[in-house]
């Protein structure tokens, strides 16, 4: 079993006890986790008070939910990323904060932006599975993709961003979406 | 599909309108259509699952950041308030009776005056546009302060031991007893008997926040009450007031 495999079972077994009401257990989940979570509702937010309090409704909804975990559907840390992101774009969405608009990273940007090792959440497999689908899509199409996900922008702020009109937005958006749906069931 | 697209039901349904969702491209209003038939439909919340994890692997590539310390105890403080309501909790009389076993534990008086400074100073610099704070001395059994709390009307607390205490491997509990006939007991969460603690108030409990409410801390098994309510062990009780 590699590390990640490790992780991911350790974390599922983890939450199967906080979902029995451990709150121990809910300990070890904040501690493997919490700084990938709050990395991802900063980079959301752009605001570390907020981040915070968003994180802090994330672990409160884990505590609750963790009943409805499924490891037969999903592996715990993407579980864990979809709580996060949820939260951390509810609260965007909600706030009357206008967001920061700046241009979408280019294409260099991105392959120079190369995780660390430690900051892998998802096993290879899965991880060259996404890559190869993005590669299949135009590039503008699946930049947009990615940029959606990890800043929880709206259509109307990517259009602005890319400078193109609304309806092209949705278009690129969808038609990645279905060509990446039918790679990704592959 | 054409080169633009204004529609709001896209050319490839549920699947899309799944991915969307994950995205986070959806306005307010649209979100919360599409939360709603998640809790409602199965099969699309399947789609949305699909989505979630194949979509996943994207967060590799934000950076990890570290969360500030308080912030763990912020979450332990908030899952150790009940929002289910127990119905054990035992009535306002019946924890003042319990008073009488609280353990005696030495203080000086100077370690009361050090904690009055910490508490103020410390909601000083997280309170200040609000109202004046609300402040409680935790009383033991003798009169001896064992705690004193800070609270400001935002809901951010600050407790800090006046004394030398003890939990001999037991969690302190920290609990909100409101004034009036209803004053059943809340949690707060769990406190440090070595060290100031800063638990933001849940927002369905900043109304109890009152003059004349109590703040009180009990003796629990590690991790804190399971049943919603105190156990007899009660060891320090304070009522709130105004500065």
């Amino acid at each position: 079993m590699d590390a990640i495999a490790a992780n991911r079972s350790q974390l599922a077994a983890a939450l199967a006890r906080v979902a029995a009401g451990d709150r121990a257990a809910l300990r070890i989940v904040y501690q493997d986790t919490s700084a990938k979570l709050f990395g991802v509702c900063l980079r959301i937010l752009n605001d570390r008070g907020e981040a915070e309090d968003v994180l802090q409704d994330v672990y409160v909804t884990v505590w609750r939910k963790a009943g409805s975990f499924d490891p037969a559907r999903a592996s715990p840390i993407t579980w864990l990323v979809a709580i996060a992101r949820n939260r951390a774009i509810d609260r965007l969405r909600s706030s009357a904060v206008s967001r920061r608009s700046e241009p979408i990273e280019s294409a260099e940007d991105v392959r120079d932006d190369a995780p660390a090792a430690l900051d892998l959440v998802v096993a290879a497999e899965q991880r060259e599975r996404l890559k190869t689908c993005l590669g299949e899509l135009e590039e503008r199409h699946s930049a947009v993709i990615r940029s959606a996900f990890l800043d929880g922008v709206t259509y109307e702020q990517l259009a602005q961003r890319m400078d193109v009109p609304l309806g092209t937005m949705k278009s690129w958006i969808r038609r990645g979406l279905m060509k990446l749906r039918t790679c990704l069931e592959r | 599909m054409s080169e633009t697209d204004h529609s709001d039901t896209p050319e490839g349904g549920d699947p899309i309108v799944a991915g969307e969702y994950v995205l986070g491209v959806l306005e307010a209003s649209e979100r919360s259509a599409v939360a709603q038939r998640i809790e409602r439909e199965p099969a699309f919340a399947s789609e949305v699952a699909f989505w979630d994890e194949r979509l996943g692997g994207f967060a590799d590539e934000v950076k990890s950041v570290a969360p500030p310390e308080a912030a763990w105890s912020r979450i332990e403080a908030a899952i150790a308030a009940p929002s289910a309501a127990p119905s054990a909790a035992p009535a306002l009389g019946a924890l003042w009776q319990n008073l009488f076993f609280w353990r005696i534990v030495g203080l000086g008086s100077s370690g009361f005056a050090t904690a009055c400074l910490i508490a103020l100073a410390y909601l000083g610099t997280v309170a200040a546009p609000e109202r004046a704070p609300l402040l409680a001395t935790l009383g033991q059994q003798g009169g001896q302060p064992g705690f004193v709390a800070a609270i400001g009307s935002g809901g951010s607390l600050v407790i800090v031991p006046a004394s030398l205490l003890t939990a001999n491997q037991k969690s302190m509990e920290l609990w909100l007893i409101p004034t009036g006939t209803q004053a059943r007991p809340r949690s707060l969460g769990l406190i440090a008997p070595s060290q100031p603690v800063r638990i933001t108030v849940p927002p369905n409990l900043v109304p109890f926040v009152t003059p004349d409410a109590s703040l009180a801390v009990s003796l629990e098994e590690p991790g804190g009450s399971r049943t919603g309510a105190p156990s007899n062990d009660i060891i320090a009780v304070g009522k709130l007031t105004n500065l």
